[in-house]
């Protein structure tokens, strides 16, 4: 990554731009012409003055795909687990869209819940799909969008039909291949009228940080919130310390609906993500909570973006960060609300703590507020633990290190009590295993 | 110098602030099951002497020696110095935020038992020293003094000493913010926690908690220095009287 990059291009005879219906080739010909057109940023565009953008150029043609990582089993075994306990409704295994499987949806395929390959809904919803697919990520975005919209293969795709709830989570394990591998990960979700989904998204895997090649993966979810539907999704980010990876993440609530996004980081090299959520009718609520530890030498770039397309709606963020070692986080966030959305409230809140010198955050909050009639609050801090706070407790007889803990628990609390509960203790256990040997 | 019947002594204590001196060689020996006060007048010292005992690392302590049952306190940690038996209410607790009470004080408790100790009489006990200081038992999952009143925070200070039965209790302007109610209950959480044992040392700026709380013991303290001492009759005298009297005796400027 050190050195400078060629921009790649997207050869015209490769398989992915040969596959489904005419309508989707030419979608992926499309994208697959604007990768090709549009030259790699600038590094000093907007959202590109953290991350060097030369990370995501990467050659498809010369990556393998073989080999997975070992602790994947482990993992798959976990959530079968809950899925058996009934803490899920079904769990997905995605091997870098190579090979799917799916497990435990019977019960929802009775309640007439679609979850299938993208490549199968293709075929089998052609008016929805075509519909929604490219609709909020697209050639439009950027150009790494662009590079998912013609290389994408396979991905997930949902739909709850209006008024049907799903009460616990559908699981998404999104496994990256090991050395020199490449995935471009998708899922169109659509949450139909007055219907409940709670979607984790896992991603995982990569090559083990053994020397080899690092693994790549770009990512694309389009989420749809029909009329006062209720929306739970859940980003989670645990690829291994070698992993490039690219999400752009984007959803359109509707009148009434309410929609809730947790993203939670703790793995990759270098990770750029991407969430917006835009609100397109009045009584829209969104809610967003991001919880990133970043330690050893993990770059991470977030951007969150919250829309007001619509008067009469409502956002919140509360982005967290904790770094430790050498790690480092930009984080970039943007409130709009348009010029004839009226009475809208929308807050953001980003804090940042630093646990030793050597780390180093951004925080960037952007507003484009275009109407006076409207609430609106940022507030963003960055900094090392309250040595007050640790005193605190140490003055109660508790040992420097385990108060550091304590505090830090404490600052990510109101987070994790979000996470669904059968995420909740490997989350937990994310944020213990960062804080050894502080 | 090492005094072997007090419970907790320190002598000839210097403390800076950001490189000013502010307290300028105290000493005071309490035996065990004294009850002292240091009363004084605002920016006195006696605020800046109970933190640096406690080892907070905004006061230095620049000269002097201090033993508590016998350990010499200036060569530990302000962890080590609690679970020696030191304990200081803050005159402004902070807020840990994600940190429930409970889980605070079971920490707390755990560190001062160890690692191994048997806590399955916790929830027990924290529930009776709750009760006892007419505490909601819904406080013990908020966090800690986040949105507490003052008078809140200052029962949740005692809450901790109660449970965590220190052996020397040093007090910084407990009863500052407590209505007539609050303070009589935060002195009955006092007189209760004190035995035959303990050391207390309460340090206060008006005579009212001593009304509830009888030391036996009264030191003035003016500029850094202690000036005066007495028994109970000295701060019933500093209630009507004010400090300038003691100030002048001693030839000092009482300050604010």
């Amino acid at each position: 990554m050190s050195e400078a990059k060629h921009d790649i291009i997207i050869p015209d005879i490769i398989p992915e731009l040969e596959r489904g219906p005419l309508w989707l080739r030419q979608k992926r010909r499309f994208s697959r012409e604007a990768y090709n057109d549009a030259p790699i940023p600038p590094r000093g565009l907007h959202l590109w003055r953290y991350t060097d953008p030369a990370a995501f150029v990467v050659d498809r043609t010369t990556s393998s795909d073989t080999a997975y990582h070992d602790n994947y089993d482990v993992i798959e075994k976990v959530e079968l687990h809950n899925l058996s306990e009934g803490h899920l409704s079904g769990l997905v295994s995605d091997f870098g869209g190579r090979e799917i499987r799916f497990h435990g949806f019977d019960r929802l395929r009775d309640q007439g819940i679609v979850v299938t390959t993208l490549s199968e809904a293709v075929e089998r919803y052609p008016g929805l799909v075509e519909r929604y697919l490219y609709e909020l990520v697209n050639a439009g975005v950027g150009k790494f969008e662009a590079m998912n919209g013609a290389l994408w293969n396979d991905g997930i795709f949902i739909h709850v039909p209006d008024g049907e709830v799903i009460e616990k989570p559908i699981h998404l394990l999104r496994e990256a291949g090991s050395s020199d591998s490449a995935q471009f990960p998708r899922a169109l979700v659509v949450v139909g009228q007055n219907a409940q989904l709670t979607l984790i998204d896992e991603y995982g895997g990569g090559a083990a940080g053994n020397g080899s090649g690092g693994s790549y993966s770009n990512g694309a979810v389009e989420m749809f919130g029909l009329p006062d539907s209720r929306t739970r999704y859940v980003m989670l980010q645990r690829q291994s310390s070698v992993t490039t990876s690219y999400l752009t993440h984007r959803a359109r609530i509707d009148r009434g609906a309410n929609m809730l996004t947790i993203a939670l980081s703790f793995g990759g090299a270098v990770t750029k993500q991407n969430f917006g959520v835009t609100l397109n009718g009045p009584g829209a609520e969104s809610n967003m909570y991001g919880l990133l530890f970043g330690s050893g030498n993990q770059h991470f770039d977030n951007h969150t973006i919250h829309h007001h397309a619509s008067g009469q709606t409502r956002s919140d963020i509360d982005f967290k960060v904790v770094l430790r070692d050498r790690a480092v986080s930009a984080y970039t966030g943007l409130i709009r609300i348009d010029r004839m959305a009226k009475s809208c409230e929308a807050y953001q809140e980003n804090r940042n703590l630093l646990l030793n010198l050597g780390t180093r955050a951004e925080t960037i909050p952007e507003l484009e507020i275009l109407n006076e009639d409207v609430m609106c609050s940022h507030g963003a801090t960055i900094g090392p633990i309250d040595p007050m706070m640790v005193f605190y407790l140490q003055a109660r007889g508790i040992r420097h290190q385990e108060a550091v803990r304590m505090i830090v628990s404490g600052f990510v609390s109101d987070t994790l009590r979000q996470v669904p509960r059968d995420l909740q203790e490997r989350i937990t256990g994310f944020v213990t295993q960062r804080l050894e040997h502080i | 110098m090492k005094n072997r019947k007090a419970v907790f002594s320190f002598s000839d204590i210097h403390v800076e602030v950001e490189g000013k001196e502010v307290v300028k060689g105290v000493s005071l020996a309490i035996a065990p099951g004294e009850i002292h006060a240091i009363m004084g007048p605002n920016g006195s010292g006696k605020s800046s002497l109970s933190n640096a005992l406690m080892g907070h690392p905004g006061y230095e302590i620049t000269g002097g020696e201090a033993y508590l049952d016998g350990n010499n306190l200036l060569e530990m940690e302000a962890d080590e110095r609690s679970r020696a038996g030191l304990f200081l209410a803050f005159q402004y607790p902070l807020a840990i935020p994600g940190v429930t009470v409970a889980n605070f004080l079971r920490a707390a408790l755990k560190s001062q038992r160890g690692p191994e100790a048997d806590m399955s009489d916790f929830r027990k006990l924290l529930k009776k020293k709750m009760a006892g200081l007419s505490i909601d038992e819904s406080f013990a999952t908020r966090y800690l003094n986040d949105g507490f009143s003052g008078g809140e925070k200052k029962r949740i200070e005692i809450l901790q000493m109660s449970v965590l039965n220190p052996k020397v209790a040093l007090l910084d302007e407990t009863d500052s913010g407590l209505d007539i109610d609050a303070l009589k209950t935060v002195a009955a959480g006092i007189n209760q926690f004190h035995d035959e044992t303990k050391g207390i040392l309460l340090v206060t700026h008006y005579q009212r908690l001593l009304n509830y709380v009888k030391p036996h013991h009264v030191h003035v303290m003016i500029d850094g220095r202690l000036v005066k001492s007495g028994g109970p009759e000295l701060a019933l005298k500093l209630e009507e009287s004010g400090y300038d009297w003691v100030g002048a005796e001693a030839g000092l400027k009482a300050g604010a």
